[in-house]
């Protein structure tokens, strides 16, 4: 097994990065512990709840399924970085951006712990909309037509939130602040 | 990954093939589709030439984890994984899909079923640099039942019409992908009318190559019975086949 460090480097919230990890460290260990990035919320570990998705060259990863190495050069963004990943959007009251505030207004969370992956990967998939909709294309899944998927938005909310589990609020809080600022 | 971070797979030596050039291109030739081994799920859920050229494939892509997963997962690899809960092995069963394996002083080019069927696997010493997708516009219905929308499904299956020639393959019944040719006269008798589950649950039966499969979630007597209704379900919406916008 070769397990000798590799030199890795790359910008974190603005911030560059040189380090030198083994090559089975993870991304959000390396963010965590290396980068001092706490808003990488590490929850299952395997993919599955979406709690640690940070935006790696504007593309949103589970920082659980990619190795620190596999990120050398990349540039990327944690929920600190949230007011930049939603674009121009002007910060808030209290100096939330759109999102958290619409967040809070819906009461779209509780314990917190799934929401800054959820911040990241809503503001993400809130520019790829917004760019999809500059090319007249749908966002949503072709070929996937289900009862209650009616209106083209919420279907999109649904299959966006698919990939994320939180365990207190029942979901209904959630989509209800994502669809308040498509509107 | 995944694998690994679960503790299921210890690789000795891993290759990070993402900064391979030219790997991630879906490219038309005169009767196949070409992928490179690092498209994106996602990105072939949106490609024009995948929607035009490989009727069913979108659709059913649709079907897989969720759009974050699809920006990371490739097609190739929820193939080779040929895991019980993905999708993709019997979507590509069931349009006839090849893989191009490379060793290290040859290339060969193998059907999918060769690669996913029972008992098989991509050989020790080769690896998928391509998969071929034959061309198609005909009819096409994917269906799966999971335990939660997005995560891996429990069955799946995938049913393709050409000219009268259908094709029905499995995920989930048993370890691999399952060819099911019985299953597919059956609805090939029916079309457009709905084939009857009892019928498919007997032809399910002749197409069985090995055990079927079970884990802590659902057993092999649920997958037996959950395998007809799904396929009854893909070929219905095979009937109502419409290619996506």
């Amino acid at each position: 097994m070769i397990e000798e460090s590799l030199n890795v480097s790359m910008t974190v919230d603005g911030a560059q990065l040189h380090a030198r990890v083994r090559p089975r460290y993870l991304l959000s260990d390396f963010l965590r512990e290396r980068a001092g990035a706490g808003g990488v919320h590490v929850a299952c570990g395997h993919g599955v709840c979406g709690a640690c998705t940070v935006a790696v060259d504007g593309t949103a990863v589970r920082a659980c399924l990619m190795l620190a190495v596999q990120a050398d050069g990349t540039h990327v963004q944690t929920v600190a970085s949230l007011g930049e990943l939603e674009g121009d959007v002007p910060a808030g009251r209290d100096g939330l951006t759109r999102l958290q505030t619409a967040f809070r207004e819906h009461h779209a969370l509780q314990c917190g712990y799934c929401t800054p992956g959820l911040l990241v990967s809503t503001a993400l998939f809130l520019s790829q909309r917004k760019a999809a909709a500059r090319s007249a294309t749908s966002c949503a899944s072709p070929g996937r037509a289900s009862p209650g998927r009616a209106c083209a938005g919420r279907a999109e909310i649904l299959d966006h939130l698919n990939g994320h589990l939180c365990r207190c609020t029942g979901y209904a809080n959630i989509i209800a602040a994502i669809e308040s600022v498509l509107t | 990954m995944p694998l690994m971070t679960r503790r299921l797979v210890r690789p000795e030596l891993v290759i990070d093939i993402n900064r391979i050039a030219g790997l991630d291109a879906i490219e038309i030739l005169p009767t196949y589709v070409r992928m490179g081994a690092l498209v994106r799920q996602e990105q072939a859920l949106r490609s024009s030439i995948v929607r035009e050229c490989i009727a069913g494939l979108a659709e059913a892509l649709a079907w897989v984890a969720n759009p974050v997963v699809r920006q990371r997962g490739t097609v190739a690899g929820n193939l080779v994984t040929n895991s019980p809960g993905a999708e993709l092995p019997a979507v590509a069963m069931a349009l006839g899909a090849e893989f191009v394996l490379r060793y290290p002083d040859a290339e060969e080019t193998v059907s999918a079923a060769a690669v996913l069927g029972a008992g098989n696997t991509v050989p020790p010493n080769a690896v998928v640099t391509h998969v071929l997708w034959p061309r198609r516009a005909g009819p096409a219905g994917f269906y799966e039942v999971a335990r939660r929308d997005g995560h891996a499904p429990v069955v799946s299956a995938m049913v393709t019409l050409n000219d009268g020639d259908c094709r029905v393959a499995v995920s989930g019944v048993c370890a691999t992908g399952l060819s099911c040719p019985t299953m597919a006269r059956v609805i090939a008798r029916e079309f457009p009318r709905p084939p009857r589950t009892s019928d498919l649950a007997s032809a399910l039966q002749d197409d069985l190559t090995g055990p079927v499969y079970c884990d802590i979630y659902s057993s092999a007597r649920y997958r037996l019975e959950v395998a007809p209704v799904v396929s009854q379900r893909a070929a219905g919406i095979m009937t109502l086949w419409a290619p996506a916008a």
